[in-house]
């Protein structure tokens, strides 16, 4: 295979009780009815495993809404996959904990809204934080890898040291310090959600410190919001390059975003076997390799190292799904991204809009 | 990165293995994704098992491997051991 497929990210449901207000899941979500069955997620494990995937992210939504969840980790590491579980710990107890552990889980990341329980509560929309903390009061006493994500946005971003304190209490051994990223959800929320430049270069040296001051006790992962860097994330380290996703109803995604991409159409694992998906399918082929890509991508000496930045925010910017990413400075349309960033630091502080639960 | 001492012992932190033997390839699961093991790195990491310290581990490889120098072995052992011990993957008791 040339292109080795490394993960894949299972997204098992779209149900979830907690209603954030930077929600990556697609803003049309897959209902309960329209849910893989537990032996088609089974199958899909094991092919992925048989085409040398690695890594399994068990997410959602919120991957405990599933009663069958035990089972499925016991499916994938009977398939010799590591499986991730992305959770809010929203239906976790001991026992089921125990259940997962026993099962094969290798690795628990548990996301958390702020550092306080009424900041944390309200970006979330729902009464969570007092329950996350016990979570994780459980989890650190598990045989598993522990990991707190801290979603970072305008209205949190200046407790950081506070929330890396927080997260030190916990236990874990990883901690992820994660900006908004502005797809699904979140895009509806942007303007009230994207740090003003100030809190950016505030928050990274608060970061460099809390690494020198941490090392080899907790490592912290940071994600910038790319808006403000100078060049492209290297999306999904390219389309269709390493990570293929399946959504609730077994719709084949090169990444989380990618459903908003219009005329592509995506394969269902229930239809096709994940190696056709994989190779052959036109949509993980669409901008797999070089030829798709428009100046200045084209001749870029970048272009290897970050694939002309993501193709879903090229589409949700710019409405051209092949466009450079605008976020890239050389890119013909970066006014665009630069409008954005000047009202966001500019006095304006918009409200937010909650999401609902699908039926 | 500070030295390790050779009375420690050292195993696989929670949510780190191994992939099974024997596989095209030898690599140690992470939370982030996986370490490549090349050479004999698989052999060291295997013997990282919580019950043998540092210097039994060096001393196991150096019967293991005795056409090797046995001064190079416990250099390259420390060394990867260090290594894995600094990236969160390895724990020291």
């Amino acid at each position: 295979m040339k292109y080795q497929p490394r993960a894949l990210i299972a997204e098992i449901t779209h149900r979830c009780p907690l209603h954030c207000v930077y929600c990556s899941n697609p803003t049309e979500m897959r209902r309960r009815s329209d849910e893989l069955s537990t032996a088609d997620w089974i199958s899909i494990f094991q092919q992925a495993a048989e085409m040398g995937i690695l890594q399994l992210h068990l997410t959602g939504g919120e991957p405990l809404a599933r009663t069958d969840l035990t089972e499925l980790v016991r499916a994938a590491r009977a398939a010799q996959l590591y499986s991730n579980l992305i959770t809010s710990g929203a239906g976790l107890d001991g026992g089921r904990l125990d259940e997962l552990v026993a099962a094969g889980v290798d690795h628990i990341q548990l996301s958390f809204q702020d550092s306080q329980e009424g900041p944390a509560n309200e970006f979330a929309g729902t009464r969570s934080h007092a329950l996350k903390l016990r979570m994780a009061e459980i989890i650190r006493r598990r045989p598993v890898a522990f990991t707190v994500n801290m979603v970072v946005h305008r209205r949190n971003l200046d407790r950081l040291e506070e929330m890396i304190a927080f997260a030190e209490g916990t236990g874990a051994r990883r901690l992820e310090i994660a900006n908004v990223q502005y797809y699904g959800w979140a895009l509806r929320n942007r303007e009230g959600l994207l740090p003003t430049r100030e809190q950016l270069e505030h928050s990274i040296q608060v970061v460099e410190a809390a690494r020198e001051r941490l090392k080899g006790k907790l490592r912290i992962e940071f994600v910038l919001p790319d808006y403000y860097a100078k060049y492209p994330k290297p999306c999904m380290n390219g389309w269709g390059h390493q990570q293929l996703l399946i959504d609730p109803s077994g719709r084949a995604l090169p990444c989380h975003a990618a459903m908003v991409i219009p005329g592509l159409d995506f394969p269902n694992a229930r239809e096709r076997d994940l190696r056709w998906i994989w190779e052959e399918s036109p949509t993980f082929n669409r901008f797999r390799d070089e030829s798709w890509m428009p100046e200045p991508c084209r001749s870029c000496d970048r272009r290897a190292r970050d694939f002309g930045g993501c193709r879903c925010q090229a589409f949700l910017l710019t409405g051209d799904a092949a466009a450079t990413d605008p976020v890239c400075t050389l890119a013909p349309q970066h006014s665009i991204v630069e409008e954005i960033l000047e009202r966001v630091n500019g006095s304006a502080r918009p409200d937010w809009v909650y999401r609902i639960d699908p039926a | 990165m500070s030295e390790l001492e050779r009375n420690r012992v050292p195993r696989l932190a929670p949510g780190c293995r191994l992939n099974p033997a024997g596989g095209a390839e030898d690599l140690l699961l992470i939370p982030e994704g996986a370490l490549r093991l090349k050479g004999p790195a698989r052999a060291i990491v295997e013997l990282c098992d919580g019950q043998r310290t540092l210097a039994e581990i060096i001393s196991e490889l150096q019967r293991t491997y005795p056409t090797a120098q046995p001064a190079r072995i416990e250099t390259e052992a420390v060394a990867l051991l260090a290594r894995l011990r600094d990236r969160g993957v390895l724990e020291v008791a």
